[in-house]
């Protein structure tokens, strides 16, 4: 099948959302598909927003592939009589980020007047779609409540996920993700204050501004919790991140309602380790379930550090349930073999 | 700095504009405080009436946290940035020499007069705008000021691959690489051979045009005996090959009809140090090419161009020269290096 896969990128801006792009192209060249990819510039900003949609709209392709996989936003508007939504997420300003200091216009009529426009541009374009996957039950309900679309979770696997391997379990809880305020890892390095084992926790990532990194490092310096947090503040690469997981004890990943469990939760089952998470994490609560592939507490200092104790004095538990994550990311079917077919047939 | 570089892109369909634009993204991610990438705009040209979308498509797009644009083609270029140069690869043609031909499916088109004039408005109000405008050819330049009254600077696409290109041996035959055809005269050489004194050879290689032409190639060799002294390997040869093939000639040959550019194969030879012979009415070639001193310019016939090979089999006056042509190409800013700096001139 030739098949054109269209997502939205901010140019040079690395994250997420281009892995699940590039990873899906290269399966579907696998299964033996002609793949063509485009990327395309979109920044949510209200002074042009409807602009940019527009631009997407005309992008016309149908003459040219035989299907059209859309995932992020707004590359669904694209017309395509055989069209297929992979949907990552909404623009959330305007959708369940309204109530939040995220909302980028106002709530008078005017700004309700152009948040009811484009939900309802979307709806009429995913509508469009002969289906409609999402990469998390968060999303899937976000779809139904706010356009009335019933969608089903696709999750998003890894690329390559068989060269992550398990050593032992150590004393270090793993970071491997972007530092930024809202994967909170400052909660994380707050609770070290307070955990009463030897364990340890490592940071490993980027981070887009300073702010957090300031704050992290200067909590670590003010309570003298060099030796016991290792902040590595680089872009770690694929091979380090091998290395940093395999003689891990758990992997934490506690961001603030996140719409999807996020790739590290999976790189930590893959490596059999199981995953400290927050009772507010979002989609990482799909995965994770407490007591059984990692723990589950509130967002809390005190309770974090109490988490992290008991994952270095009971080993024999946090080891049943680093297999028990591995075990499950089979369960719910993350595989590319589930999406390319999900996506092509 | 981040560098974006925008081009079009009809979907499934690759040629020499995207190798240009993936390699240069690749040698500006070479350079240290450069950040590049590619962003390429899905086109459409038919129908007709679709272009007015596809220009008013990319007029809506918007960048951010973009340093500079490096805009290659019609219509991506009309993205709008602040900070924008333009190498302009060609125009949308249709709206432009070939529509003056008639020669543009615009032609015919009822609101074809209309359309022609919306992309020329387009293209104007952009153009204007931009921070500076390089064209990759003589062609493409007198184009753009024949038809937008804009001036440009000539800058050259380089070489793909130099780095495959390195020189070596002077052996004992010639090269004529490139697509073999009618268009590219191969035929001459080979009656040529007929006629040269010395005992060098003659290898050709590149694709067939059209299977015919080859017929009459390998006719005119049984005729006249000449399988010793004349190879022909027809088809597609990779990168690697095509460069071990240049390297070890003793010089190479390219007599095109009139051509648009200076040609690669004419580039790739000089790059490893390889005269080139070429004809009078061969064109762009012979912007490079100058006789006896970075090759030989031949009269288009087959007794002319075999007394241009018997002096190249002159191996001192074979390297001599084909050094004076790879001195002559590094002085006419063909590399990666000069290209970037333009690009990025403030």
């Amino acid at each position: 099948m030739k098949i054109v896969i269209a997502s939205s990128f901010v140019p040079f801006v690395h994250g997420g959302g281009r892995f699940i792009v590039d990873w899906l192209e290269l399966k579907l060249r696998e299964h033996g598909h002609q793949v063509e990819r485009f990327f395309l510039p979109f920044i949510d900003r209200p002074e042009d927003l409807f602009d940019q949609i527009l631009a997407f709209r005309l992008i016309d392709v149908s003459s040219a592939c035989d299907r059209l996989i859309a995932i992020r936003p707004p590359a669904h508007v694209l017309p395509h009589p055989n069209k297929v939504l992979w949907f990552i997420h909404h623009i959330r300003s305007l959708y369940d980020l309204w109530d939040s200091p995220y909302r980028f216009v106002p709530d008078n009529p005017s700004g309700r007047a152009f948040r009811s426009a484009l939900i309802d541009l979307d709806t009429r374009t995913i509508l469009e779609a002969q289906r409609v996957f999402t990469n998390s039950q968060v999303v899937a309900t976000r779809l139904q409540h706010f356009n009335g679309i019933a969608a089903k979770p696709l999750y998003p696997p890894i690329l390559a996920p068989e060269r992550f391997r398990h050593d032992r379990y150590g004393e270090e809880i793993v970071v491997i993700c972007r530092i930024e305020p809202h994967k909170r890892q400052s909660l994380l390095v707050e609770a070290m204050r307070y955990v009463k084992t030897p364990v340890k926790l490592r940071l490993c990532g980027t981070s887009m501004g300073s702010v957090h990194l300031d704050e992290i490092a200067a909590t670590i310096a003010k309570y003298g919790m060099q030796s016991k947090v290792i902040f590595e503040n680089r872009w770690i690469s694929e091979e380090e991140k091998v290395e940093r997981l395999a003689p891990a004890l758990a992997v934490a990943y506690l961001p603030q309602d996140e719409d999807s469990y996020g790739y590290c939760s999976l790189e930590a089952g893959h490596a059999q380790k199981c995953v400290l998470t927050t009772n507010d994490s979002g989609g990482v609560l799909e995965l994770v379930k407490d007591g059984v592939n990692g723990l589950i507490v509130p967002p809390d200092p005190l309770a974090l550090a109490e988490a992290m104790d008991q994952l270095f004095v009971d080993r024999a538990l946090t080891a049943r349930m680093g297999e028990a994550n591995r075990r499950r990311i089979t369960e719910m079917a993350i595989d590319w073999t589930t999406v390319v077919d999900s996506l092509t047939s | 700095m981040r560098v974006l570089v925008l081009n079009n892109a009809a979907p499934f369909i690759r040629g020499g504009a995207e190798e240009l634009a993936d390699q240069l993204v690749a040698r500006l991610n070479a350079i240290s405080g450069v950040e590049a990438e590619l962003l390429r705009i899905p086109l459409r040209s038919e129908p007709a009436e679709g272009l007015i979308e596809q220009i008013l498509l990319n007029q809506s797009l918007r960048l951010y946290q973009v340093d500079r644009v490096v805009a290659l083609k019609f219509p991506a270029y009309l993205i709008p940035h602040p900070n924008k140069v333009l190498w302009l690869l060609h125009q949308f043609r249709q709206a432009y020499d070939l529509y003056e031909a008639g020669n543009s499916y615009l032609c015919e088109h009822p609101s074809g007069a209309r359309i022609v004039q919306l992309v020329r408005n387009a293209d104007r109000k952009c153009f204007l705008k931009c921070r500076a405008i390089y064209t990759n050819s003589p062609v493409t330049q007198r184009r753009l000021l024949k038809f937008n009254g804009i001036s440009s600077t000539v800058l050259y696409p380089p070489l793909l691959d130099p780095e495959r290109f390195r020189g070596g041996q002077y052996g004992s035959y010639v090269f004529a690489g490139g697509r073999v055809g009618a268009g590219k005269r191969q035929h001459l050489l080979v009656e040529a051979m007929r006629m040269v004194k010395s005992d060098i050879r003659l290898v050709v290689a590149g694709p067939l045009d059209d299977d015919e032409y080859g017929r009459k190639l390998r006719g005119v060799i049984d005729q006249y005996g000449l399988s010793s002294r004349v190879e022909l390997k027809f088809g597609f040869h990779g990168r690697d090959e095509i460069a071990r093939l240049v390297n070890g000639a003793l010089a190479c040959v390219y007599i095109p009809i009139d051509e648009d550019s200076m040609g690669y194969v004419t580039m790739e030879a000089f790059c490893a140090a390889k005269a080139v012979l070429t004809v009078k009415d061969a064109g762009g070639v012979l912007e490079l090419v100058r006789d006896g001193a970075t090759g030989m310019v031949a009269e288009p016939d087959p007794n002319s161009i075999a007394i241009g090979l018997d002096r190249l089999a002159d191996l001192s006056a074979a390297r001599e020269m084909g050094l004076a042509a790879r001195a002559l190409l590094e002085g006419k800013s063909l590399s990666w290096k000069y290209t970037i700096e333009r690009l990025l001139d403030d």
